[in-house]
C-alpha cells in the first residue's frame, strides 16, 4: 500500500463532527432495535468496493487505536487507503487482532468463533463484524426468514436476509449462547444497517404462521 | 529547522519530501503572493485544515538517546486540485507549526501545483527558490546573533612550578 497515492481517494464526512455523529447515531439505533432497518444517511465520498452505508459506520467509528480486519476483496480495494486516511486506523491480517471487521458482499465471513470474544470479565473487548450483504428486509411476507426475540425487541422481529453463509444461524445461536462474551453484528445493505447484539437470538422461520 | 537539502545543486533532481519540508517553513506572506490565484476557487478538501498537537523529539547535542522535548502545534491538510476522479487530479498535503489554516491550504495548493510536471520549474523559481533565501538569511541572522554572544577567555600561560615542587616530582 503506498501511502502517498492519494490522488483517487474520495473525501470524509463534510463535517467531520456532524457525519459521523449522525451514523453513530444510526448505529446506536440500530443496536438498540435488532432487526429494524436503520438509514445510515451521509454524505462521504465512499470508496468504489463494499458497501456506503459500512463504510460510513466504519469511518465513524474507527480511530487510531482501533484494529480492522478487511475480507480479501476490500484488502485489495481502495477501502483499505481511504479508512487508513481518514481515522488512522492500524490494518491487521490476523483476525485475532481485530477490533473490527469488515467483510465484502461475495467474500467468505470468518467463523464468529475465531473473532476475538472479549472475556467475562470485559465482555467489551470482543470483535464487531460488518458484513454486506445482499438485501436486508424486515418483513417477510409470507417468506422464508428470521425471527428475533431478545432486549430491544417487543414481541418478536422479522427479517429476510440474502448474502450471508447458509450455516450463519447455527453460528449465531452458539454466538448468542457466549453471552456475555460474544461478537456484535451489523449486516449492512448498499444504504441500511440492521444491527445484531450477542443478546438477540434468532430462529429460522418458514413464513408469517411459524412467527407468531 | 535547517537542512542539508535545503540548498541543492545545480541540476539535482526535486524531491517531494524536500519540497514539503521547505514549503512547511515558508512565510505565509510569501505563500500568499504567489499561490492566492490559485486559491480562488472552493477547496476540495480530502482533508480539512485540522489543529493538533505532536510531541517533538531531540536529541541532546544531536547525539544519545531521544528525549521528547515538548508539543507544538500543528495545522495539518490533504486537498485536491483538479477534476475528482481524472488522472489529472492531484492531492497536495500539508503540516505547517501553527493555527493557520490559510497557511496549511496555500503550503498544500503549492505541494500540488509542484507534482504536476508541467509547473514544477515554475514554481520551483518562483516559490521554492525565495524560500531558500529567506530560510538562508533567517541562518546568517541566527549565526551573526549567536556570534555575537561569543566569549573569548583569555588564558595566562601558567608559570612552571616552583622549584621545591619539581624536586618533589624527580
Amino acid at each position: 500500500m503506498k501511502a502517498h497515492d492519494l490522488s483517487a481517494l474520495g473525501a470524509g464526512f463534510s463535517s467531520e463532527a456532524h457525519g459521523s455523529q449522525s451514523v453513530f447515531r444510526a448505529a446506536l439505533q440500530a443496536l438498540s432495535h435488532p432487526g429494524r432497518c436503520v438509514d445510515a444517511l451521509h454524505d462521504a465520498q465512499v470508496p468504489s468496493a463494499g458497501h456506503p452505508a459500512s463504510a460510513a459506520l466504519l469511518l465513524a467509528m474507527l480511530d487510531a487505536d482501533c484494529t480492522l480486519w478487511l475480507s480479501p476483496m476490500l484488502a485489495r480495494s481502495d477501502a483499505a487507503l481511504w479508512l487508513h486516511f481518514h481515522t488512522g486506523c492500524q490494518l491487521v491480517d490476523d483476525l485475532a487482532q481485530a477490533q473490527f471487521v469488515w467483510v465484502a458482499a461475495g467474500d467468505a465471513m470468518p467463523e464468529l468463533k475465531v473473532l476475538p470474544q472479549g472475556t467475562e470479565a470485559y465482555p467489551d473487548q470482543s470483535a464487531t463484524c460488518v458484513v454486506d450483504v445482499l438485501t436486508l428486509q424486515a418483513h417477510l411476507q409470507g417468506q422464508a426468514g428470521w425471527c428475533l426475540r431478545g432486549p430491544g425487541i417487543q414481541g418478536q422481529a422479522q427479517l429476510r436476509v440474502e448474502g450471508v453463509p447458509a450455516d450463519f444461524l447455527a453460528q449465531w445461536s452458539a454466538n448468542h449462547a457466549r453471552f456475555p462474551r460474544g461478537v456484535d453484528v451489523f449486516l449492512a445493505a448498499q444504504q441500511q444497517l440492521v444491527g445484531l447484539p450477542r443478546t438477540t437470538a434468532i430462529e429460522p422461520t418458514g413464513g408469517q404462521s411459524a412467527c407468531m | 529547522m535547517f537542512h542539508a537539502f535545503d540548498n541543492v545543486g545545480p541540476g539535482k533532481a526535486l524531491h517531494r519530501a524536500d519540497w514539503i519540508a521547505l514549503l512547511s517553513r515558508a512565510p505565509v506572506d510569501l505563500l500568499e503572493s504567489v499561490l492566492a490565484p490559485h486559491c480562488a476557487q472552493p477547496p476540495q478538501w480530502l482533508r480539512a485544515p485540522e489543529t493538533g498537537l505532536m510531541m517533538v523529539q531531540g536529541r541532546a547535542g544531536a547525539t544519545g538517546e531521544r528525549f521528547n522535548l515538548g508539543e507544538v502545534t500543528v495545522t495539518r491538510c490533504a486537498i485536491r486540485i483538479g477534476e475528482t476522479h481524472s488522472a489529472s487530479a492531484l492531492v497536495g498535503v500539508a503540516y505547517v507549526l501553527g493555527r493557520s489554516h490559510r497557511q496549511a491550504r496555500l503550503a498544500a495548493t503549492a505541494d500540488a501545483l509542484l507534482q504536476n510536471p508541467a509547473q514544477q520549474a515554475h514554481m520551483d523559481a518562483s516559490l521554492l527558490a525565495p524560500v531558500r533565501q529567506h530560510l538562508a538569511l533567517q541562518r546568517t541572522q541566527r549565526q551573526a546573533r549567536a556570534q555575537s554572544t561569543k566569549v573569548e577567555f583569555l588564558t595566562v600561560a601558567r608559570e612552571s612550578g616552583t622549584p621545591g615542587e619539581e624536586e618533589e616530582n624527580e
